[in-house]
């Protein structure tokens, strides 16, 4: 009978729970170790191995919605891409908030930087509706598909469109995915026309994405918030200015690093719960045998 | 200081929040509002991003240069057709063109991006290979053929089609846990971006703490 009770317990109960768990190391942080995993490293050296000569794209494929998870990995790989100079080709093809994202992100990162100019080193294209007809169309021209960039400013004029001309002269595309864009630059663009391609996606998706990156289509996967921390610890590692940046307690709070926190809490409080669960039901089980 | 557009992004995110205990009125509006700021914020992004710089624009420039956008521009328009009883036909037009271009796109997509290389990757190598390797690709040849029998539906699930099937079932749950794991991961974060923002945008500055 007592098995039955813990075994209905009302679901705020555990609501209340995860809410205290989540809290506590938001409130004080305490700084569980992360350690980097192969898929994660293959973007980090492919970025690592690029130059001032190279392009990438980095595409905000996701909304408000997926904010606390994609937000840290935009981040790194924009302070990572600047940091080596790399040309970035930013974008969006997902409708709702996309561009919202990349003008935010783009805008918090670039002003850390001081010599790297908008429209040489960096340019933000801005939202295209139709998805696989726009990566179709960067095929044949970058600069057809974008005349202008967010801020109805010609594209032609700028100096880094001499280095992104069609999808010969990017070097990785990086999606930043919330749903099913992240996938079209896969089975789209990389198996047609070649392109490495990275997905920094949300946690929920990552395990489709797995099979991708097995098959070879994907050169790194960044899987939830979890993958945003491991790429904050190789840069912490690697460079000097960003182990001081993420010491920053504005920065710090809103790292994914930090966010691992809870999730270790929370995790370890919905396992408990797991195991809890299914010894009640076995124990009940065998209450109603002896019954 | 904390700015009226933080109060306001606070008072919305416990409306939402308020759901967990109950369902409630202050829920359902913040969920309305939600619902129709997002189908705002579409019509001005499709119009300010897309249909300016790649329609309207070109055509005020160019128009000789640019008449083959006409064609797309006649197609959108002819998908309203359909709000007009008497003519609502034409927009069956615009739709069996978006229709037939997407599903050329679509079936070289899934031929090219999924069927064949994924197919491909099935293909693996238990000799030649070192150590653990041989393991791994014996486990992933063994899920994929129990997978698929057990979604083989032709037959009766008994015999060595059942065992087969049976040992799919258990293939199938541990990727289903797997995926139950990533989802708890996704939405602690969603859970700790609302928190993250009431602590630290919220709380924190009304009470005069950095």
């Amino acid at each position: 009978m007592n098995a039955r009770k813990l075994l209905y317990v009302d679901r705020r109960v555990i609501y209340l729970l995860v809410a205290i768990g989540a809290l506590v190391p938001i409130i004080r942080p305490i700084g569980l170790p992360t350690v980097p995993t192969k898929p994660v490293q293959q973007l980090f050296n492919k970025i690592e191995s690029l130059g001032p000569d190279d392009t990438v794209i980095i595409s905000f494929d996701y909304g408000p919605s997926s904010e606390p998870e994609l937000n840290p990995m935009a981040q790194s790989i924009l302070r990572h891409c600047f940091q080596r100079r790399v040309k970035v080709l930013v974008m969006a093809l997902f409708p709702l908030g996309g561009v919202n994202m990349a003008i935010d992100q783009l805008q918090a990162v670039a002003d850390e930087f001081d010599d790297i100019n908008y429209g040489v080193d960096f340019v933000n294209l801005g939202y295209k509706d139709g998805a696989q007809a726009a990566m179709k169309r960067m095929d044949i021209s970058i600069e057809s598909l974008f005349p202008a960039d967010v801020n109805g400013d010609p594209t032609k004029d700028m100096p880094i469109m001499a280095h992104a001309r069609n999808y010969d002269d990017i070097a990785v595309v990086i999606s930043l995915a919330t749903g099913i864009i992240g996938e079209y630059w896969v089975n789209l663009v990389n198996a047609q026309f070649g392109v490495p391609v990275a997905v920094g996606c949300t946690a929920v998706s990552a395990p489709k994405y797995y099979a991708y990156l097995r098959a070879g289509q994907m050169m790194s996967l960044l899987g939830g918030l979890k993958g945003g921390s491991e790429y904050e610890k190789l840069l912490v590692d690697k460079y000097e200015f960003a182990r001081e940046l993420y010491e920053q307690p504005e920065i710090k709070i809103t790292s994914a690093m930090a966010g691992m926190d809870v999730q270790s809490i929370v995790h370890v409080i919905i396992i408990v719960f797991i195991i809890f669960g299914n010894t009640m039901y076995f124990i009940m089980k065998r209450q109603e045998k002896a019954r | 200081m904390v700015s009226i557009g933080v109060w306001i992004n606070a008072f919305l995110t416990l409306c939402i929040l308020s759901f967990l205990y109950k369902d409630n009125p202050f829920f359902r509006f913040a969920e309305s509002l939600f619902a129709g700021m997002s189908l705002g914020y579409y019509i001005g992004l499709a119009n300010q991003q897309t249909l300016m710089p790649n329609l309207f624009m070109p055509l005020f420039r160019d128009f000789s240069g640019s008449v083959v956008l006409l064609i797309p521009m006649a197609l959108g328009i002819l998908l309203y057709f359909r709000y007009i009883p008497r003519i609502a036909w034409m927009a069956r037009l615009a739709l069996a063109v978006y229709i037939g271009y997407y599903i050329g796109v679509m079936f070289l997509q899934k031929l090219h991006g999924e069927v064949l290389p994924q197919s491909r990757d099935t293909i693996l190598q238990l000799r030649g290979i070192a150590g653990i390797d041989v393991l791994w690709n014996a486990v992933f040849i063994a899920g994929v053929i129990s997978v698929l029998l057990y979604f083989y539906f032709s037959a009766e699930h008994k015999g060595v089609l059942g065992k087969v099937s049976r040992v799919g079932i258990w293939f199938l749950m541990i990727s289903f846990g797997a995926s139950f794991g990533y989802t708890i991961m996704a939405r602690i974060s969603l859970l700790m971006g609302r928190f993250s923002f009431l602590v630290n945008d919220w709380i924190r500055p009304l009470m005069g703490a950095s």
